[in-house]
């Protein structure tokens, strides 16, 4: 016990996580042993390699401050995954499908930073916004329709698994997580994110180039966005219109939970790469155990609400 | 005060914003009725104000929280809720009388959940309120499991159906609400806070402003309101359906912003939210007569949003639009 009592900031956040994930697999072992086996596994980082690239962008924005918010991530996934199958379609060349797909993810997010930065909007509604013309314009477009035609080399590769791990999960969201760690914690980039989140007009004023950190950050939301429907694509073989449904709710409590202070500067992507585990883990759960999907939802929402609060009450406890 | 002086005391003054919205609103029906013939009849601008209830009721509580740089995304669901409880009271043969004041309690009580998380709780309103929106959308699914409210008894419908002294109900409930809205920001000390946290809550609770009162009674009178429109939604639909409010929040957003209340806070237009909601509804109603698919409403609402919020930001910076705009 006085380990814990003496942990503090990110490592209190992975020890309280890894406490509430081995209660949730604990729950699940006893109302459903059938559950355990390499397969879940599989499933579960399968799952997770979604929302673990578009919780990291989230997460990302939210750090550096500023109000920073991207509540379009799930428009962008699903809007870059039918883009790069229309393009497909439409002749382009097979090999660049995922290049297409990333680069539309960078672009719709680079849309976003520009309404923040350069029109100075507040990110909530700017990003409200795009929101809904991004997951909008994936409907209309295809008329909610999956679109198929994807290469089975691609298929392959998302679908390929190496001792239980996804192969996506392995290629994708590791490297993704670990450089960015490592550009947080050991870079000047890292830094400046930090100073800037924590206190924006020091940030100016010590010379960090606040503006165009934040756009190049929204961009990169984009890109992971658009990376995360690179991964639908070649897992479940198909551009579907509303893979993104929902992501922006939980990519944000994934953030949250993760121990990324809502405003900016405090947390790590550690902590996130945990709390999406988490989440998927609790989600599998319920799926196993019957549960209607809508009640994930609900069960999300709750737990942003319930972290939220729980962060103020500890604020309010310590000082 | 400043920022009262700027916009104007009057129920219904007018600035520039709000007259070049009217024009905006004549110019799409001059539009939309040379493009479709069956656009400029009495049945459908009928429809277009029937379709313009609720969100005209919502929209008035929507200003006030945007103006006091607030936001309540959950809105929509929350109408579901109190359309639900409205549904039940009616199909267990309830009086209608109670059913009247089902959505307004329902309403109130929501609002309460949503005030004691974001402003007791200090939470920002944004994630707070989308945090609840997924519960709230469970309780929907569950509360009506998996089956649509349907076939509800008219009585409801009748009582509302009526008109008094040669007014539509519906017309007088919403004058009723815009009257009292009015009055209640430009009349009272409560208006004056709620524009001065708009400005800064910092400043206005160092000037022994009651924020967290304000701020919980503003939640709590958007939600009351929304109970409102549930109760009108249940009396002309007669029956409630899964996806019941999912764009209504949106739609709120869009009018009020498009009515030129400052999501920085600090100044909003009440007529300017009516006419939103009116252009709103116009461009919604007339895009889907001339065949656009309704799967584009979402877009273009969310790109009037975006476009209305662009273009002030890109004009502010025009050093004539700046003169103009000191000298009004």
């Amino acid at each position: 016990m006085k380990t814990l009592r003496n942990l503090q900031g990110p490592a209190l956040t992975l020890a309280l996580l890894c406490g509430l994930w081995l209660i949730v697999i604990l729950g699940l072992l006893v109302l459903k042993p059938s559950v355990y086996n390499l397969g879940t596994v599989t499933t579960i980082l399968q799952f997770s390699t979604i929302l673990a690239l578009v919780g990291l962008g989230q997460g990302l924005v939210i750090l550096a401050g500023g109000a920073g918010i991207d509540l379009s991530v799930g428009g962008a996934v699903s809007l870059s995954a039918i883009v790069a199958m229309l393009s497909v379609k439409l002749g382009l060349p097979p090999v660049l499908l995922p290049v297409v797909c990333i680069l539309a993810g960078a672009m719709l997010g680079a849309l976003n930073g520009w309404l923040v930065n350069g029109l100075a909007l507040l990110p909530f509604i700017a990003t409200l916004g795009t929101f809904f013309v991004y997951s909008g314009v994936a409907l209309a477009v295809t008329g909610g329709a999956a679109q198929a035609g994807v290469p089975s080399w691609l298929l392959l590769w998302g679908r390929g698994v190496v001792m239980g791990i996804p192969v996506p999960f392995l290629t994708l969201a590791i490297p993704c997580f670990a450089l960015a760690g490592l550009v947080l914690l050991s870079t000047a980039w890292g830094r400046w994110i930090y100073a800037m989140g924590f206190n924006e007009r020091s940030a100016r004023l010590v010379g960090i180039p606040v503006d165009r950190v934040r756009f190049i950050l929204y961009s990169l939301s984009g890109a992971l966005a658009g990376a995360a429907g690179l991964v639908s694509i070649a897992w479940l073989g198909s551009g579907r219109p509303n893979i993104g449904q929902n992501l922006e709710l939980e990519s944000l409590t994934a953030a949250m939970l993760g121990g990324i202070a809502i405003t900016g500067g405090r947390g790590g992507v550690g902590g996130v790469f945990a709390a999406v585990l988490l989440l998927v883990t609790l989600k599998t759960g319920l799926l196993q155990l019957n549960i209607n999907t809508v009640w994930q939802v609900g069960i999300v929402g709750a737990l942003l609400v319930f972290v939220l609060l729980a962060d103020r009450l500890s604020q309010r406890w310590r000082s | 005060m400043y920022a009262v002086r700027q916009f104007g005391n009057g129920i219904f003054s007018m600035n520039g914003r709000e007259w070049s919205l009217l024009v905006a609103c004549l110019l799409a029906i001059i539009l939309f009725s040379v493009v479709s013939p069956h656009y400029a009849t009495s049945g459908n601008a009928a429809t277009v104000l029937r379709n313009s209830v609720e969100l005209l009721l919502i929209g008035l509580g929507m200003t006030l929280l945007l103006a006091m740089g607030g936001i309540d995304v959950s809105i929509g669901i929350v109408m579901g809720l109190a359309a639900i409880a409205i549904g039940r009271v009616l199909g267990a043969g309830g009086n209608p009388l109670l059913a009247l004041v089902a959505g307004p309690m329902v309403g109130a009580l929501l609002g309460c959940v949503t005030a004691t998380v974001v402003v007791l709780g200090r939470v920002p309103a944004i994630v707070g309120t989308l945090g609840l929106l997924g519960v709230y959308r469970t309780a929907v699914f569950v509360l009506l499991g998996g089956q649509w409210l349907s076939g509800l008894p008219s009585s409801l419908t009748n009582l509302l159906a009526t008109t008094v002294l040669g007014v539509p109900v519906p017309a007088l409930v919403i004058a009723i609400a815009y009257l009292a809205v009015w009055l209640a920001l430009r009349r009272t000390p409560y208006g004056l806070h709620l524009l001065a946290i708009g400005n800064s809550e910092e400043k206005a609770r160092l000037s022994g402003i009651p924020v967290i009162k304000t701020r919980f009674m503003t939640f709590v009178i958007s939600c009351v309101l929304t109970g409102i429109a549930a109760t009108f939604y249940v009396a002309t639909y007669r029956n409630v359906e899964m996806t019941i409010g999912s764009t209504l929040a949106l739609d709120a957003i869009a009018a009020v912003i498009l009515g030129g209340t400052s999501i920085l806070g600090g100044r909003c237009s009440l007529i300017g939210t009516v006419l939103g909601v009116l252009l709103l509804r116009i461009l919604q109603n007339g895009l889907l007569l001339i065949g656009v698919p309704s799967l584009w409403q979402p877009v273009v609402t969310g790109i009037l949003i975006i476009g209305v919020l662009g273009f002030e930001a890109v004009s502010n910076r025009f050093p004539l639009v700046q003169l103009l705009r000191a000298r009004a």
